[in-house]
């Protein structure tokens, strides 16, 4: 199928960007928005054009490497699906296809679709780890674990780190990753004890780069991850468990 | 040891172009494979979390007054003599142990106090959703929900204007009442007489109308967030949460909307 | 033994005999070889660890936890990652699970058994001591990422959930979900960022190797690529640690992520390490097949879907019916058929070797025939599709995702893909290659896995490396060097590597030919997949030596790289990453030239007895750790394989 793609060329972070117009003739609808951009810049390098930056690894929908805007929903029209495994099926022959950066204050944009998300890293480094070192750890079985909070906590685990809640956010919050990370590390033996000093680290290095979370609910819709939405709420419960406890558990 | 194929290719490869700077990225950042390690704000003295919860308590106290001032509203379909009852008991309750409106005067510094703080916090939220959504807006959200959520400022700009006009209208009698409005005497409240004389006039009961419809949308999507602010993450709590986020709201609006209703049909007269 | 031992000769041009390796293994027993050789190892005060500089690259299990742990000792770290964030690694995408002999039930398992089924899976061509201490070690292993935070599958009663994976007869697979590798790699990421945090581990994203520093007879440090900038600077450090992953890639389609690399590796190749049994590549069973041009990748589905899928094909070749269609009569459940005993779980050379047998045959199934049919329908009538989603839910919707077909109505179609390398730079017990100063971690390396790898085992390799044996042979190399400085940054030896690295760039730039790197790619992995797939021939391969030779020219003379070097420019990485395939590919299809036997997954047609592989252990009991010296020459270095305690026998899954 023909689709008309309109993609975001911007050479570097100080540049204002613009959107540039390609057509791709040979769409097929079992490819993924990914595979279309590869499509794409294959075509550009024939005929000695620049192809688009963009990110993207394991074409699996676990790494989070992948992200970018497609007609305005970050990772495109599926809900909860990365844009690696969005297919092309959701577009008809003759459409337009309009991909960009993930948009957030917080993520400079490095090239073309390539958008810098260290900002979720620092707050990972605050605080979203457990104090224990290699070899030092009891004996897993000693500490019995509810199987269901155990596979509770998985579904907070599961986040890959694709940012894709903060650009779907109207306010740039990170309130759906910072909520995971504090509900799946507080549901675990090893990470109960510092609970309190988690929340305080993470959430106040998360107020320096995001916004505050207004409960729109667009964070959960595009996750790929399918994160609940109830993280949202994790961020103030644990911040005013903090304040309640006293304590760095 | 050489590359292989440096050593297949004699040729010489041509020198390095000029490197030029990245515009736009910090150097000591680039050094770590960063673009900048600048934050957008630096760590904010009042905390957002903070101001969310100054958000969701002073909400919920706007909410509960609602609810019982709708409630006390409800009086107007019994006999006139019944509202202007409570009225006039609104100012004596308490009494000896309160003064003359000492009741009143209590509710009306919580109210204003948390109205205050309300929409400071909400001024301050906003401008850091701003900085942190950065220059481009997100686009393409079609759901109701995120329509409530997006309309928060417009809507509560609307209710601070609707909230100036109804006192205007119906407590101090003033600019827009109507005019016959009469004010409190000997022990005597007028307050049913008030309400009709007001709603009478088609413009005023049609604004009260769409400024319920507004406070419906406001309050729907305000105590939903308060579920979440006040850090509501267990299934059921948020189950019940959702419930009373819809059912409060829409318990007011009915009970409310019910009055300019009855006054335009002439049920009230 | 080792002194009686011959290598054969070699018959293929271009190749020459070597050395005779000492893998360095500790004397006696195998199953206290390790704790033997901790107690020998040298320590480092912990005052004087900081002036040890070590650089890890790569972040990913083996990585992050080489680097997170000689971090949390004191040591300074210098840890290095193409991604924008460590835990991106690709070992976020292993599924099933991580093994470990922790013989808690009472199914009669023991490190024992986890070394014979790991040397006897890997058909022998593993080290077998190594294979020891990757039992031992597992059972740490568990509890430490348990506690940084993997939240394993828990019993009800509270306890670990294990299941058996791929291969074996015991349950001994720890996993979370589907995303045990994901669990796995964002607690270690984790681990690695509290280092970062604690000013022991010094961390840059997006930089890639170019290039390692020689001098003095030791890796004295790297080369590296800001991928933003393009800026090319040296590192040194007084050891570097290569956790650089597998090379899979080479075949273009592949399970691995689009990123994955041999350059760091095959780089540490051309500078003198040594590259052991690059053609041991493991075809993944249940990959998705191919089934359309643009597609980038053969996505994988974990093993774990054969615990209740049953495999088959249609009877009759070029049947076109519906799989529904296709009465229970006329369907050939060939793994099952062939192996009674392990029926489905066969481990997975056997499995993929069967699955091509088939295709060939003309039975496979799907639009191209390329693929057979994985079935639950048996599985959703005895346990219930709710069992049955709560155990595969998120991989059947990851199909589902994929091919837009549905795995609870109609069976899976799968096929084999490139996945795992079992090769990998040659290193002795201590993980040390045979440069000094240059240690190897998880695929990147080889050791464990011998000419197959069972499943859920690469999770665990890549975390003992990391986190539990790295972490003691480094400093036991370090040891001695205290009081000897990093090399200066303006040594010779730098200053050559980096000029080195930057002239490689530029002449690929200057090129400007009329293909971009992907395109020679994709032509490298057809060629491959014909020649040093799953089924290998001497014919076979010698034409896929030619195409590729003639790909390598084209490639110096017809690609193009668009863009600048000192910005972010993909096609430039892809462009330098081919270029290494290209040399890489060649040595390939060289060693599996020269190994006249088979084994595992490297399967000679020449060398089979009823089909199954035929290895030959009178001349081929031994690893080939190549030396590529340049000018064409391939030197095959041999380390002897000797087994204590697991007896060398046929691999039967009958």
């Amino acid at each position: 199928m023909r689709l008309t793609l309109e993609v975001w060329r911007q050479t570097d972070p100080a540049d204002a960007g613009r959107f540039e117009t390609h057509v791709v003739d040979d769409a097929t609808p079992e490819m993924s928005v990914v595979e279309l951009l590869d499509r794409l810049n294959e075509s550009l390098v024939e005929d000695g054009r620049e192809p688009f930056a963009f990110e993207s690894d394991c074409r699996e929908g676990i790494c989070g490497a992948c992200g970018v805007t497609v007609d305005d929903r970050p990772h495109g029209p599926q809900p909860n699906t990365p844009s690696c495994h969005q297919r092309l099926s959701s577009w008809t022959d003759g459409q337009t296809v309009r991909i960009e950066p993930l948009r957030s204050g917080a993520y400079p944009v490095v090239r073309d679709l390539v958008v810098d998300r260290s900002a979720l890293d620092r707050i990972v480094q605050a605080g979203g780890h457990v104090a224990i070192q290699a070899g030092t750890a009891p004996d897993a079985d000693t500490t019995p674990v509810d199987h269901a909070l155990a596979e509770m906590a998985l579904d907070f685990a599961a986040c890959i780190g694709c940012g894709a809640c903060v650009a779907a956010c109207p306010n740039g919050a990170a309130h759906l990753f910072v909520g995971s990370k504090l509900t799946h590390l507080a549901s675990l033996p090893g990470g109960r004890e510092e609970r309190g000093k988690r929340a305080r680290a993470m959430i106040a290095e998360m107020e320096q780069d995001f916004g505050p979370c207004s409960s729109f609910g667009e964070c959960a819709d595009v996750c790929p991850a399918g994160i609940p939405l109830a993280a949202i709420a994790a961020v103030n419960r644990e911040r005013m468990r903090v304040v309640l406890r006293g304590k760095n558990d | 040891m050489a590359d292989p194929q440096d050593v297949k290719d004699a040729e010489p490869a041509p020198a390095p172009t000029e490197r030029r700077p990245l515009p736009g990225a910090e150097p000591a950042a680039l050094t770590t494979g960063r673009v900048r390690d600048a934050r957008v704000r630096p760590a904010p003295k009042v905390p957002s979390w903070v101001l969310k919860i100054i958000m969701a308590v002073t909400g919920t106290v706007f909410a509960l007054f609602v609810l019982v001032h709708m409630i006390g509203n409800l009086k107007i379909f019994m006999d006139p003599e019944h509202l202007n009852t409570y009225a006039y008991w609104l100012r004596t309750a308490f009494e000896p142990l309160l003064p003359y409106e000492g009741l009143l005067w209590i509710m009306r510094i919580v109210l204003l106090v948390c109205l205050v703080a309300h929409i400071a916090a909400a001024v301050m939220i906003s401008s850091r959703a701003r900085a942190s959504r950065g220059t481009h807006k997100r686009r393409g959200m079609t759901n109701l929900r995120s329509f409530a959520a997006r309309n928060m400022l417009v809507t509560g700009t609307v209710l601070l204007a609707f909230i100036i006009f109804h006192l205007l209208d119906l407590t101090l009698g003033k600019a827009v009442a109507p005019s016959g409005y009469q004010h409190i005497e000997n022990g005597q409240a007028y307050a049913y007489e008030n309400v009709v004389a007001s709603f009478s006039r088609w413009p005023v009961a049609a604004f009260y109308m769409f400024a319920l419809l507004v406070l419906f949308v406001h309050l729907a999507h305000g105590l939903w967030t308060v579920v979440q602010d006040l850090g509501a993450t267990g299934r059921r709590t948020r189950a019940v949460g959702l419930f009373l986020a819809g059912a409060i709201p829409l318990a007011i609006l009915l009970g409310n909307i019910l009055i300019p209703i009855a006054v335009l049909t002439g049920v009230v007269k | 033994m080792t002194t009686e031992f011959h290598a054969p000769d070699a018959v293929v041009e271009g190749v020459e005999t070597g050395s005779i390796l000492d893998g360095q293994v500790p004397d006696g027993d195998p199953r206290t070889a390790w704790e033997r050789r901790r107690l020998g190892y040298k320590l480092v005060n912990p005052a004087n660890r900081r002036k040890f500089r070590v650089i890890v690259v790569g972040t990913g299990l083996a990585g992050a936890g080489a680097a997170a742990a000689l971090g949390e000792l004191g040591y300074d770290v210098h840890a290095f990652t193409y991604h924008d964030a460590p835990r991106r690694a690709h070992s976020v995408a292993a599924q099933g699970g991580i093994n470990a002999a922790r013989a808690r039930k009472v199914d009669n398992d023991s490190v024992d058994r986890f070394v014979i089924d790991t040397v006897k899976g890997g058909d022998f061509r593993g080290r077998e001591a190594d294979a020891f201490r990757l039992g031992e070690e597992s059972v740490r292993v568990i509890d430490h990422l348990a506690a940084i935070g993997a939240p394993f599958a828990r019993e009800y009663g509270g306890q670990l959930a294990t299941r058996s994976f791929g291969g074996v007869q015991v349950s001994r697979t720890y996993y979370t979900r589907g995303q045990t590798g994901q669990q796995l790699q964002i607690a270690s990421a984790q681990a690695l960022l509290r280092q970062v945090d604690a000013g022991t581990v010094n961390l840059r994203t997006r930089h890639e190797m170019l290039d390692l520093v020689v001098d003095d007879g030791r890796v004295q440090g790297v080369v590296m690529r800001n991928l933003l900038t393009g800026e090319i600077t040296a590192h040194t450090a007084h050891a570097v640690v290569l956790a650089t992953g597998g090379y899979g890639n080479v075949f273009y389609f592949s399970t691995l992520a689009k990123n994955s690399n041999a350059s760091a590796a095959w780089r540490a190749v051309q500078r003198g390490a040594l590259l052991a049994s690059p053609s041991f590549i493991q075809f993944h069973p249940t990959a998705l097949p191919v089934s359309s041009r643009w597609q980038s990748k053969t996505i994988l589905m974990s093993e774990s879907l054969r615990n209740d899928g049953r495999i088959w094909v249609p009877a009759k070749a070029d049947d076109t019916r519906a799989p529904g269609d296709i009465p229970e009569d006329e369907r050939d459940y060939y793994l099952e058929r062939k192996y009674p005993a392990f029926g489905n779980l066969t481990p997975r050379d056997v499995a993929s070797r069967n699955a091509h047998e088939q295709i060939q045959a003309g039975r496979g199934v799907g639009p191209l025939k390329n693929s057979v049919y994985l079935d639950f329908r048996d599985a959703i009538k005895r346990v219930g599709k709710k069992k049955i989603a709560e155990r595969y839910g998120n991989l059947f919707e990851m199909y589902t995702h994929a091919t837009g077909e549905d795995p609870y109505t109609a069976p899976m179609r799968i096929a084999p893909g490139a996945h795992f390398t079992m090769g990998g730079l040659w290193s002795d017990y201590d993980q040390m290659t045979s440069v000094p100063g240059l240690f190897v971690g998880g695929e990147a390396g080889w050791g464990y896995h011998g000419a197959n790898r069972l499943g859920a085992n690469s999770l665990l390799s890549a975390c003992v490396d990391g986190w539990f044996t790295l972490p003691y042979s480094v400093p036991n190399y370090l040891a001695p060097l205290l009081g000897t400085e990093r090399l200066p940054d303006d040594a010779p030896a730098v200053t050559e590597a980096v000029e080195r690295a930057e002239a490689r760039v530029a002449k690929l730039l200057a090129i400007q030919g009329e293909h971009g790197p992907t395109y020679f790619h994709r032509e490298l992995g057809d060629i491959l997949y014909e020649g040093c797939g799953v089924v290998r021939t001497q014919e076979s391969l010698r034409t896929a030596l030619g195409k590729i030779r003639d790909l390598s020219k084209r490639f110096w003379t017809e690609l193009r790289v668009l863009g600048d070097e000192d910005r972010l420019n993909q096609e430039l990485e892809k462009a330098g990453r081919v270029a290494d395939y290209l040399e890489l590919a060649e040595l390939m299809c060289i060693d599996a030239l020269d190994r006249e036997e088979s084994c595992g997954a490297h399967f000679r047609a020449e060398h089979e007895a009823d089909g199954e592989a035929l290895r030959d252990d009178d001349l081929w009991a031994f690893v080939s750790a190549w030396g590529v010296p340049g000018d064409g020459r391939f030197v095959r270095h041999a380390e002897p394989l000797t087994f204590d305690a697991v007896p060398l026998t046929r691999r039967n899954y009958k």
